[in-house]
């Protein structure tokens, strides 16, 4: 096959929704880095500033701007990558130009190291393979699931296997009703977003349903950048018509006409089945024209990211997406009204659609009878860290965190205890003590100053060291603060130095004030979750472990 | 202009022609970029590949000097469109019938056969123009500047009046003023057929008054313009008062003004700097500069502004309307007693009915767009909202016609000339200010790259311009902002007089010359 | 919009105590900068521009809302009851300035650098914040090997409010400004990060105008830091083309030092090119003409007196209307010089000699 030329790659997108990012990565693929000959050809080609195109790819944490660029080995050295030797791995490739990478998703089964399109994983450089991502292992509670029931079946990933057991029944279904009725079903499902937010789903797609303009479109956040959050891969990997029938109802629901899967760029074999499942899915008619022989059009494209946390943060996605600076935007106004092009947009994450899914097959009741007590519904955790059975288990909200830890994952490894485990990945900070009596639902959690989020729950068992943990948790965060709000930029980079010990006060109790005034601004003033969330840690740290604090401080003069 | 510069953040439509806006007027097309950005669609009519044009959604590279094979293509295709304005047509215009049979002839194909713009670009540019809610037109010196300057403006005057684009925010025909008080010396009676306020001098109210007035009888002859006097150096005119005015280089023919000027005998000047024209003069009269000068101005949209001192002038340099009392003085004219600038601007304003309702003190802000006819009238930033000056609005039938000098087997190629955004004029000033040269250094030929190679130039290396009146040597810029077969050069810097070259011709009723058409040669060096 | 055109009813919120009225659209620091006597601070805040909220510095507390709010991107709404100044407010707002401080280099920057350079540390100074908290790492890397004459780039003062990318785009419409990178390592930036001169910088100077911090600052006008005395603003008029901007002198004593954009200007508000902005230095050139001169005998200019001259210049008028005719004497105006200029050139030739030969440049 001929090389694409520039312009060839150019006219291949240009006119494609949201080009900017696949177009990026076509240059990417075809020559491993990107070029000032690439950047000038693109920005001409479509229109944009060649500053802010510069500025913007440079933002990317895996936009090479120079050869080897993409073909380099990038290693995870996130949280639970780096208990397990990332540091020792990535010097072992240092001559292969081998570089770290924040945490890729892969904590159920460690060590994912990215190479051009592929993803090799194992934790020394001689045991590298391509493996598919871990099923979930089968429910160890015997609790019923919602997302997980059907994805052990063999060929689940194909339209077939799909089908095989009710897939798209709820969408055939939802189309002989009123968009109204299925948007009511959702709502008295009780499904709030399993991305970590928890708006009530139903509300949110009334919401864009009844906002004025159009098109109006579906983004499904795949963008799963939260350290020990790996559930949306194995939901998309082995089940990846679920998030596609999901996105699809959304748009029936609310009558959007578009939409974008945004997933992160780590996961590049995700993309390919998704790929592969949309075309299937477009060959039976759930997507394009006419849907289901009505009046209903539906496109999905699916869009890769290239390496920023905070694309996760919805307004960022929505500003990638448009091939603009992926900052946060101020809000109000909110996606449902001023979305995508300014336009009405749901965002859900892919667990909320996948389950969406399953609500318009089973039913509301259903769906609300797998909670425990008041609770609805299920929420998918992925499990790391000093366990003896890592991986993605689906509980019934209100589950004890222990029940989890200890009779569904086996506890500790051999000897040891648990110390600590995070929360809502790295975002809602420690729990250690008697935070470990809680249970797996938000106001249990929050009356501990944390909350459960997106899900990613990392245990340290008695040997770690919290400090260092935490400061590997704040280093991920200053990483990944877009920059935008003065309290985040500054605050977790000044986090991350008195974790680290290379600046601040060296006396205690200064240490104890400067943190936690940061903390206090930070959480108070940030202009997103990032900000907000990143202080948790060195609240968390002080409350749970202040001796292992005060041995920092005094380590460090 | 006929719309003030605020609303050039309101089209929905833009036709910019003959405007170098970004460098130019860059802070005007500052607002024009915000419309864009709002989603306004740009219309961009230019020979050269400019900045605006990059910006357009649809650019449309005429030769040069056919601007009215433009504008009538575009005129028959709202016509035959039926996008003309009817309403507009019937309450605000007169004679729409001729003019709208007279474009039938000019085919969008046949304006392609003389502009070169695709008719089917031409099409477009006039369906959206006809189409906008508020269509505004953009022009400079790139439409004035030709022998047809004046059915330029009257093609661009049609295209308004058809589509009703007028005498609304957002809309109307603007031309950009290249210097800052370009309009305040007409406004000021510094024209051979008007008195200040545009007061005809043929006019018999008008010319009793400045009688009275000025304490003296008055020809009610009109003066002869500028071109003519230069013309008649030496026979009827024999001695000239010239004010900041770099006469020998930006006029056009420089052979012709200096063998005019010698003609003279008798030549003042007054100026900041040692002009190439000052250096003809029997006395030269040194001027208080910018930021050394309390005055008044008026900028394109007819604002009236004060001017403030800021420093003290150099050595004896003193404000000109010190220098010219004195002058008036000596000649023993009655009326020169003028003591500050203040006192002189309210004598204009006591004789001009578009000053009328203004003063000195009241314009301390700036906020009046004159007419004001009266006291306590708001100033008038829009004109033509209710009616034209003489009523209805007149449609012209203008025709076509070649520039004085085309393109020959001996000189086969187009030479253009304009300003660049780092230099302004003759560079008195900006060639003083330290920086620009960092910027701009020397004055260069932009050439296509595909002519850079058909001619044996090298990007860098040397070419000469030849004309018909001589020749000029210049470096060559290889560059797409050029199209085939066009060349185009500042008259910025003195060591590339590219104004020797041009000026073959002069529009009949302004005596504006036709410094944007010169048909040259060009070769290595 | 039926509440925009039914203004019967006024919209009424509750700032600091006091019911205040304000129009639909208007956000909450707007309201506040009507009806608050002390200032909201702020350092991303240009009124010129889209508000960006990135300093926080402006947040007010919401009743209702659990977290403080920045007032720049807050619609108000009726009934909203906002706090400006409470002391956690103000405890905020002094640490995040403390924050600010630590990552630059100095905070005291001369006036000359720019129209808004004294904004952050009038902020710190008025917050107490020189406290030397927060130390670490210093953020932005300066360029001072960019040769341009006109705008020093110095990152190192940086604080990443991003004005001046958003003046580059949103009032310039040049885009030649933007940000590289991300968090602690975002650095303001052109494209390839190269010097401005190979950038789609038009060297407006809007950018230096609108630095709080000088870290982009007037390199023209610091030229002037030592020249003793203070500072005189005098508003004029640009001299160069039609636009009409209105420009701020600055003088030192007798000497014309820099020009700053009227952000009150009506034809400008605040805008400036190249030309207006750093092109003034011609006024106070060696070579301007300083004193009157007249040809001698010898066919050579010389200086003379005032009286000389003006003799001269009449005798030869004088002489031409008696030898010629009153038509043979000729005047030009210039479209640079002032209206009175203008005026008085055509009144010296029809009130001397009542004619009409007189014009103006505008022809080319």
């Amino acid at each position: 096959m001929n090389t694409p030329s520039n312009q060839e790659l150019i006219a291949r997108w240009k006119d494609e929704e949201a080009p900017l990012l696949p177009l990026l990565h076509a240059f990417h693929d075809r020559d491993g880095y990107l070029s000032d000959e690439t950047l000038r050809d693109v920005a001409q080609g479509l229109r944009l500033s060649l500053a802010d195109l510069y500025g913007t790819v440079t933002f990317y944490h895996h936009f090479s701007r120079f050869p080897p660029g993409q073909a380099a080995p990038r290693v995870c050295d996130g949280p639970v990558c780096s208990l397990r030797g990332a540091h020792d791995l990535i010097e072992a490739l240092r001559k292969d130009g081998a570089t770290a990478m924040p945490c890729a998703g892969r904590c159920d089964e460690p060590i994912p190291v990215l190479e051009g399109d592929k993803v090799f994983v194992g934790l020394t450089h001689d045991s590298l393979n391509v493996k598919p991502s871990p099923l979930p292992p089968k429910n160890p509670g015997g609790t019923e699931e919602c997302v997980f029931a059907s994805i052990r079946e063999p060929g689940r990933s194909t339209l077939d296997g799909y089908r095989k057991t009710g897939g798209y029944e709820g969408l055939e279904r939802a189309l002989k009703s009123k968009p109204e009725e299925l948007v009511q079903l959702i709502t008295d499902s009780g499904l709030a977003g399993r991305g970590g937010a928890g708006f009530p789903t139903g509300r949110k797609w009334k919401a864009v349903a009844d906002a004025p303009g159009t098109p109006k479109t579906i983004v499904c956040n795949a963008d799963e950048g939260e350290p020990g959050c790996f559930k949306d891969r194995v939901l998309m990997d082995h089940d990846p018509h679920a998030v596609i029938e999901g996105m699809i109802l959304a748009a029936y629901g609310t009558g959007a006409t578009r939409g974008f899967l945004y997933l992160r760029y780590e996961y590049p074999e995700t993309e390919k089945i998704l790929e592969k499942a949309t075309e299937e899915a477009k060959s039976a008619g759930f997507l394009g024209e006419k849907i289901g022989g009505k009046d209903f059009t539906f496109h999905l494209s699916v869009r890769r990211g290239a390496g920023a946390y905070i694309c996760g943060e919805e307004t960022s996605l929505l500003n990638s997406l448009e091939g603009k600076h992926p900052f946060p935007r101020n809000r109000p106004p909110f996606p449902v009204t001023h979305g995508y092009e300014d336009l009405p947009t749901v965002v859900n994450n892919v667990e909320t659609l996948a389950s969406a899914a399953a609500i318009a097959r089973k039913g509301a009741d259903w769906y609300q009878g797998l909670g425990m007590g008041e609770h609805a519904g299920t929420k998918l955790i992925s499990l790391s860290g000093d366990i003896r059975r890592p991986g993605n288990y689906e509980v019934p909200i209100g589950l004890p965190l222990q029940t989890l830890l200890e009779d569904w994952a086996g506890g500790a490894p051999e000897g040891r205890t648990i110390q600590a485990v995070t929360m809502a990945g790295l975002s809602g900070g420690f729990l250690a003590k008697d935070g470990l009596g809680v249970t797996l639902d938000e106001p249990s959690i929050r009356s501990k100053s944390s909350f459960l989020g997106a899900g990613g729950i990392i245990v340290y068992d008695d040997r770690r060291d919290m400090v260092e943990a935490a400061q590997v948790a704040m280093q991920f965060f200053a990483h990944e603060s877009c920059g935008k709000c003065f309290p985040c930029r500054i605050g977790t980079q000044r986090l991350t130095e008195r974790l680290r010990g290379d600046a601040g006060p060296r006396e205690l109790e200064a240490w104890r004030t400067e943190v936690a005034d940061l903390g206090r601004t930070m959480k108070s003033l940030s202009a997103c979750g990032l900000g907000i969330a990143a202080p948790l840690i060195t609240e968390s740290l002080v409350r749970y472990f202040p001796e292992q604090v005060a041995r920092h401080v005094a380590a460090a003069q | 202009m006929s719309n003030p510069l605020v609303d050039m953040e309101k089209p929905d439509v833009i036709f910019c022609i003959g405007t170098n806006m970004t460098e130019c007027h860059p802070v005007a097309a500052t607002r024009l970029k915000k419309a864009i950005a709002k989603g306004a669609k740009l219309i961009v009519a230019d020979p050269r590949r400019i900045e605006l044009a990059e910006m357009a959604d649809v650019y449309l590279p005429l030769r040069v000097g056919s601007d009215v094979a433009l504008l009538l293509g575009m005129a028959h295709v709202i016509g035959r469109e039926c996008l003309v304005n009817r309403d507009f047509i019937e309450q605000r215009t007169e004679e729409s019938e001729a003019f709208l049979e007279h474009v039938k002839q000019f085919t969008p194909e046949w304006a392609e056969s003389i502009c070169g713009v695709p008719a089917k670009d031409i099409e477009q540019a006039a369906i959206w123009y006809a189409q906008a809610e508020r269509g505004a037109i953009y022009y400079t010196l790139g439409i004035t500047e030709h022998i047809c300057g004046v059915d330029n403006v009257q093609s661009l005057s049609n295209l308004a009046l058809m589509t009703g684009n007028i005498g609304r925010e957002g809309t109307g025909i603007n031309p950009m003023r290249g210097q800052n008080n370009i309009q305040g010396a007409g406004d000021s009676g510094a024209l051979p057929n008007n008195y200040p306020g545009f007061q005809p001098v043929d006019d018999p109210k008008a010319q009793a008054k400045f009688e009275k007035a000025y304490g003296r009888p008055m020809s009610p002859e009109k003066g002869i313009t500028k071109v003519t006097a230069l013309d008649r150096c030496g026979e009827q005119i024999r001695a000239m008062l010239i004010c900041g005015e770099n006469t020998l280089v930006s006029d056009p023919d420089r052979k012709h003004c200096e063998h005019a000027m010698k003609a003279l005998d008798h030549i003042v000047v007054l100026d900041i700097f040692m002009t190439e024209t000052a250096e003809l003069a029997d006395v030269v009269l040194p001027a208080t500069a910018f930021a050394e000068t309390d005055g008044v101005c008026v900028n394109t949209e007819r604002r009236v502004q004060r001017l403030r001192a800021a420093v003290p002038p150099p050595g004896d340099a003193k404000p000109d309307w010190w220098i010219l009392s004195q002058l008036g003085k000596r000649m023993g004219a009655p009326g020169f007693e003028f003591t500050s600038a203040k006192e002189v601007f309210n004598e204009l304003c006591s004789l001009s009915p578009i000053y009328a309702g203004i003063d000195w003190d009241l314009i301390e802000h700036g906020e009046y767009h004159w007419p004001i006819p009266e006291p306590g009238h708001p100033g008038t930033p829009m004109l033509h909202e209710k009616e034209f000056p003489r009523g209805r609005g007149l449609f012209k039938l203008v025709e076509y016609r070649d520039p004085a000098e085309t393109i020959s087997e001996k000189f086969p190629v187009w030479l253009t000339t304009g300003r660049r955004l780092q230099a302004y004029h003759t560079r008195t000033q900006t060639g003083r200010s330290s920086g620009i040269d960092y910027l701009l250094s020397e004055e260069s030929l932009e050439v296509n790259p595909a002519d850079v190679e058909a001619w044996g130039l090298q990007d860098g290396g040397w070419a000469k311009l030849s004309g018909t009146k001589g020749s000029v040597n210049i470096r060559v810029k290889s560059t797409m902002r050029s199209p085939r077969g066009t060349v185009f050069c500042s008259f910025s810097f003195a060591d590339v007089p590219v104004n020797i070259l041009t000026g073959a011709g002069y529009d009949p009723v302004t005596q504006t010359a036709e410094l944007k058409v010169c048909p040259v040669r060009v070769e290595a060096v | 919009m039926a509440t925009i055109e039914n203004s019967t009813q006024t919209l009424t919120l509750t700032m600091n105590g006091t019911e205040v009225t304000f129009s639909p659209g208007e956000t909450l620091y707007e309201v506040a900068q009507r009806h608050v006597d002390r200032d909201v601070p702020t350092l991303c805040y240009d009124e010129r521009l889209e508000a960006f909220g990135a300093c926080r510095l402006c947040v007010v507390e919401v009743e209702g809302i659990r977290n403080p709010v920045a007032s720049c991107t807050t619609k108000a709404t009726a009934g909203m009851v906002v706090k400006t100044h409470t002391d956690g407010l103000e405890a905020h707002r002094r640490t995040l300035l403390e924050m600010v401080a630590s990552e630059n280099r100095e905070i005291d920057v001369d006036p000359l650098s720019g129209y808004a350079s004294q904004e952050m540390k009038t902020l710190v100074d008025r917050y107490e914040a020189r406290t030397g908290r927060f130390q670490g790492k210093q953020s932005g890397k300066s360029r001072p090997d960019d040769p341009n004459p006109f705008i020093k780039r110095d990152y190192d003062l940086c604080i990443s409010c991003y004005r001046c990318v958003r003046v580059c785009a949103e009032q310039e419409g040049d885009y030649a400004i933007s940000v590289a990178n991300r968090g602690f390592e975002t650095q303001i930036t052109t494209e390839f990060g190269g010097f401005l001169k190979d950038s789609a910088c038009t060297f407006c100077g809007q950018c230096i105008q609108t630095c709080p911090t000088g870290a982009l600052a007037d390199h023209k006008a610091l030229r002037s830091k030592d020249v003793p005395g203070e500072v005189k603003k005098t508003r004029t008029i640009c001299p160069y083309c039609g636009v009409g901007c209105s420009v701020d002198l600055m003088s030192k004593g007798d000497k014309l030092v820099g020009v700053l954009p009227a952000m009150d200007g009506p034809a400008n508000l605040g805008a400036l090119c190249i030309k207006g902005q750093f092109a003034y230095d011609f006024v106070q050139h060696s070579e301007r003409l300083s004193t009157p001169l007249v040809r001698g005998d010898d066919g050579v200019l010389r200086p003379a007196s005032w009286d000389e001259a003006l003799d001269r210049a009449a005798q030869g008028f004088k002489d031409a209307a008696a030898n010629h005719g009153e038509d043979s004497i000729y005047a030009i105006a210039s479209g640079r010089a002032p209206n009175e200029a203008a005026y008085l050139t055509q009144k010296f030739i029809r009130a001397t000699f009542g004619t009409s030969q007189v014009d103006n440049c505008s022809r080319a």
